[in-house]
C-alpha cells in the first residue's frame, strides 16, 4: 500500500478505456484484388466521467467503425473497450447511440420513439410515460409528443433522437455526426442544446464528426483520427471556459487557434517542426479559410 | 367552395366510362349490335340480380363467396408472412437457392391444373380455400421476403445498440417497418382472390357466386352470368378499395418518405388506427368468418342430403323443407313454386332426391 493505492482516486478511473483497438476489413471485390484494409490501428483512448470527447477525421479514418465497436455492435480483431472496468462483449443498455440519419421510428409517434428503450428495458407503462414526459421536455418538445416523425423538421427529429437514447439512463452517449444533415442555423441551435443537456445530465459523451468547429466548440478533449490506417494522432485539449453555449466563444482567438491547430494535424503535417520552422500570426491562423 | 365543386367533378370524371361502358351495355343489344342471347342488356342483368336479391339466394351467395375469399387470403397471409420471415431473414441461402423454383410455383395456375388440385385437396371446402390462397400467398411472400430485407440499417443499429432480443428486433422494428411493403403485395394477392373465385367454386360447390356464373352458363341463363359477374367485379373493387382506405390510414407518413404516395401535408397530428379499432376489426372479421362457416357447412350439408344421404334429411327436419324441380335441381325454393326454366312445380327436396333415384 504505497503510493500507487493513494494516487488512484475511484472518481478518477477512466469511465471507458479503449486499449490498442484495431479492426481490419478483408475486401474480396475491388480493381486491385482481394486484400485486407486496415480501418483502426492500435487506437487507445481514456476517457473521463463526465467527459465530453469529440472524435474528428477524414472519411475512412474508421470513426463509425470505432464507435460500433465501443456501441458493441462490431468486434474489433484485436484490444478491447472496457466501461467500468468491465470488457464490451456486446449491445447494451448502458450506452445510448444518436446516428446521423435520426433512425427514428417512421409508425411510432414521438413519445412512443423515445418510450422504445424503455419498453426493452421493460419498464412499467406508468413509468414510462412519466420519464418520457420529462425528456421530451428536456429536449424542447413540448406539445409534440403525439406527432409522427414524418411530421418534424430535422433539428426536431434530432432532438426526438436525443431524448430516446437519453430515456433509458445510459450512462454513456454515443453520438455519430448526429448534426451533419440538418442546416448550419439549426446545427448551432442543437449544439448550444446539447450542452445544456449534458451540464444537466452529466452523461460522457463521444461525439464522432467531420466539423473542427464543432469539436471545438462542443468538447473537453478532441481526439484528431488520421486515416489509412486509422490511428490516434494527437488528443488535443480543448481549454476554452464553460459554459459555452449562448456565448460569442467561436470568434475568440483562442477559439481559432485551437480549430487551426487540428486543422493542421488533419493535413497530416508534422505540427511541432512547421511551427517551429515559421511563427505564424495568429491572425493568420484563425481566418475562415484555415478552418477549412 | 370551390374545393367541393371540384371534388364532385373529378368523381364525375373518373366515373364517366363506368356510365358510358354501362350504356353501351344496355344500347348494344337493343339494338341489335349484340345478340342479346350472349349478351343481355343491363336492365336485364338487373332484373336477375333483383330476382335472385328477391329469394334471399344472392346473399347467401354473396357471403359464401366472401367468406371463402377473405378465409383464402387469411391462410395465405398467414403462411405467406412467417414464410417471408424466415425465408429473408433466417435462411438467406436458401431463398437465394429456392428463389426460381418459388417463382415457377406462383406461375402454376390452379385454374389449369384443377385435376392436380382436386386429386391433393379433394372437392370439398378445403380445395376452393387452397386454390384462393395458392394465388394470393406468392405476392404477398415475395413482398414480405423484399420488405424484411430492405428494412432501414440504421434503424436496425438503433435496436441492436438496446440489446433487443431477437424477437423482440422482429416484432418491434422489422414487422412494423416492412408492413408497408408487405401491405402492398397483400393488395396484389387479395386482388387475385376474386379472380379465382369462378375458378374455385367449380370445384363441386353448390353456392357461391363462383358456382352461379358458372351454373347459369351449364344452364344457358345468361342474365345470370352476367348478374354473377357483376358482384365479382364489384367485391373485387371494394375488397380493393378497402385495402387501399387502409394502406392510407396506417402508412401514409412512412410512404412519404420513399415517396410511394404523394404527400399530404396537415398542421394537426395524423390519428392512425390504434390496437383498439385494430381488435375491433378484427373481431368484426372473426365473427363473419363464424357466420359465413355456418352459411357454407349449411349449404353443403343441403347439398350432401340433395345427394341422397337420408340420415341429413330427417336431421333436417319439417322446418327446412326446401322445394326444388325434378329436372333442374339446382333450383331451390324454400316455399312451393314453378321452376323458372320449365314451368313444372317444384317438389319438396327430400321427394326429389327419392324420385331421382340416387
Amino acid at each position: 500500500m504505497s503510493n500507487l493505492a493513494e494516487n488512484i482516486i475511484p472518481d478518477q478511473e477512466p469511465k471507458i478505456v479503449i486499449r490498442n483497438i484495431g479492426r481490419t476489413f478483408h475486401i474480396k471485390k475491388s480493381p486491385a484484388g482481394p486484400h485486407d484494409f486496415v480501418a483502426l490501428q492500435e487506437i487507445s483512448l481514456e476517457v473521463q466521467k463526465g467527459e465530453f470527447v469529440a472524435l474528428v477525421g477524414p472519411s475512412g479514418c474508421g470513426k463509425s467503425t470505432l464507435l460500433d465497436i465501443l456501441a458493441g455492435l462490431a468486434k474489433p480483431n484485436s484490444g478491447a473497450v472496457f466501461i467500468d472496468g468491465k470488457q464490451v462483449t456486446g449491445p447494451a443498455l448502458d450506452r445510448g447511440i444518436v446516428l446521423q440519419g435520426y433512425a427514428l421510428f417512421p409508425w411510432r409517434t414521438v413519445r412512443q420513439n423515445v418510450e422504445f428503450g424503455l419498453e426493452i428495458k421493460k419498464v412499467a407503462k406508468g413509468e414510462r410515460r412519466e420519464i418520457s414526459t420529462r425528456f421530451i421536455d428536456l429536449v424542447g418538445l413540448k406539445g409534440f409528443e403525439d406527432r409522427f416523425p414524418h411530421e418534424l423538421s430535422g433539428g426536431m427529429k434530432q432532438r426526438v433522437a436525443i431524448a430516446r437514447a437519453l430515456a433509458y439512463d445510459p450512462e454513456v452517449l454515443l453520438m455519430d455526426e448526429p448534426f451533419a444533415a440538418v442546416d448550419a442555423q439549426t446545427r448551432e441551435t442543437l449544439q448550444d442544446e446539447l450542452l445544456r443537456i449534458w451540464e444537466e445530465t452529466r452523461k460522457t459523451i463521444i461525439f464522432v464528426t467531420h466539423s473542427i468547429e464543432e469539436a471545438v466548440f462542443l468538447a473537453d478533449r478532441v481526439a484528431v483520427l488520421t486515416a489509412n490506417p486509422g490511428t490516434v494522432r494527437e488528443i488535443v485539449p480543448i481549454d476554452l471556459p464553460r459554459p459555452r453555449q449562448n456565448s460569442d466563444i467561436r470568434s475568440s482567438p483562442e477559439f481559432g487557434w485551437t480549430r487551426h491547430k487540428i486543422w493542421e494535424l488533419l493535413q497530416n503535417q508534422p505540427p511541432a517542426d512547421h511551427r517551429a520552422g515559421e511563427q505564424r500570426p495568429v491572425a493568420d491562423a484563425i481566418s475562415p479559410s484555415a478552418a477549412l | 367552395m370551390f374545393d367541393k365543386i371540384d371534388t364532385i367533378k373529378t368523381h364525375l370524371l373518373r366515373w364517366s366510362g363506368v356510365v358510358v361502358f354501362l350504356l353501351l351495355w344496355e344500347a348494344a343489344p337493343r339494338l341489335g349490335w349484340l345478340d342479346a342471347q350472349f349478351a343481355p342488356p343491363f336492365s336485364t342483368v338487373l332484373g336477375a340480380i333483383h330476382e335472385l336479391a328477391a329469394d334471399g339466394s344472392l346473399a347467401k351467395h354473396l357471403v359464401i363467396s366472401i367468406w371463402r375469399g377473405v378465409t383464402g387470403l387469411l391462410v395465405a397471409t398467414l403462411v405467406a408472412i412467417p414464410a417471408g420471415f424466415l425465408l429473408g431473414l433466417r435462411l438467406p441461402v436458401w431463398a437465394a437457392v429456392l428463389d426460381p423454383f418459388l417463382r415457377v410455383l406462383s406461375q402454376v395456375n390452379p385454374f389449369s391444373l384443377m385435376p392436380v388440385f382436386i386429386l391433393f385437396f379433394g372437392i370439398g371446402e378445403t380445395a376452393k380455400i387452397v386454390v384462393i390462397a395458392w394465388v394470393s400467398l406468392w405476392p404477398i411472400l415475395f413482398y414480405t421476403i423484399t420488405a424484411v430485407r430492405n428494412v432501414d440499417p440504421l434503424l436496425l443499429k438503433t435496436a441492436r445498440s438496446l440489446g433487443i432480443t431477437t424477437g423482440e428486433l422482429y416484432l418491434k422494428v422489422i414487422l412494423p417497418a416492412s408492413l408497408p411493403v408487405i401491405f402492398v403485395g397483400l393488395r396484389i394477392g387479395a386482388g387475385l382472390v376474386f379472380f379465382m373465385i369462378v375458378a374455385a367454386e367449380m370445384l363441386g360447390a353448390n353456392a357461391g357466386l363462383g358456382w352461379l356464373v358458372h351454373n347459369s352458363a351449364m344452364n344457358y341463363q345468361t342474365p345470370r352470368i352476367y348478374a354473377g359477374a357483376t358482384f365479382i367485379v364489384i367485391l373485387g373493387y371494394l375488397l380493393n378499395r378497402f385495402l387501399l382506405a387502409l394502406e392510407r390510414a396506417f402508412f401514409s407518413g412512412e410512404q412519404e418518405q420513399v415517396d410511394l404516395v404523394p404527400a399530404r401535408r396537415s398542421s394537426a397530428p395524423s390519428w392512425r388506427p390504434g390496437w383498439r379499432s385494430a381488435a375491433a376489426a378484427a373481431s368484426v372479421i372473426f365473427v363473419f368468418l363464424l357466420a359465413g362457416g355456418r352459411e357454407v357447412y349449411l349449404s353443403n350439408l343441403a347439398n350432401a342430403s340433395l345427394g341422397g344421404h337420408l340420415g341429413h334429411q330427417e336431421e333436417a327436419g319439417e322446418a327446412n323443407v326446401e322445394y326444388t324441380c325434378p329436372m333442374h335441381p339446382f333450383i331451390v325454393r324454400e316455399k312451393p313454386d314453378v321452376c323458372p326454366l320449365c314451368g313444372m312445380r317444384l317438389v319438396r327436396k327430400s321427394d326429389a332426391a327419392h324420385g331421382a333415384g340416387h
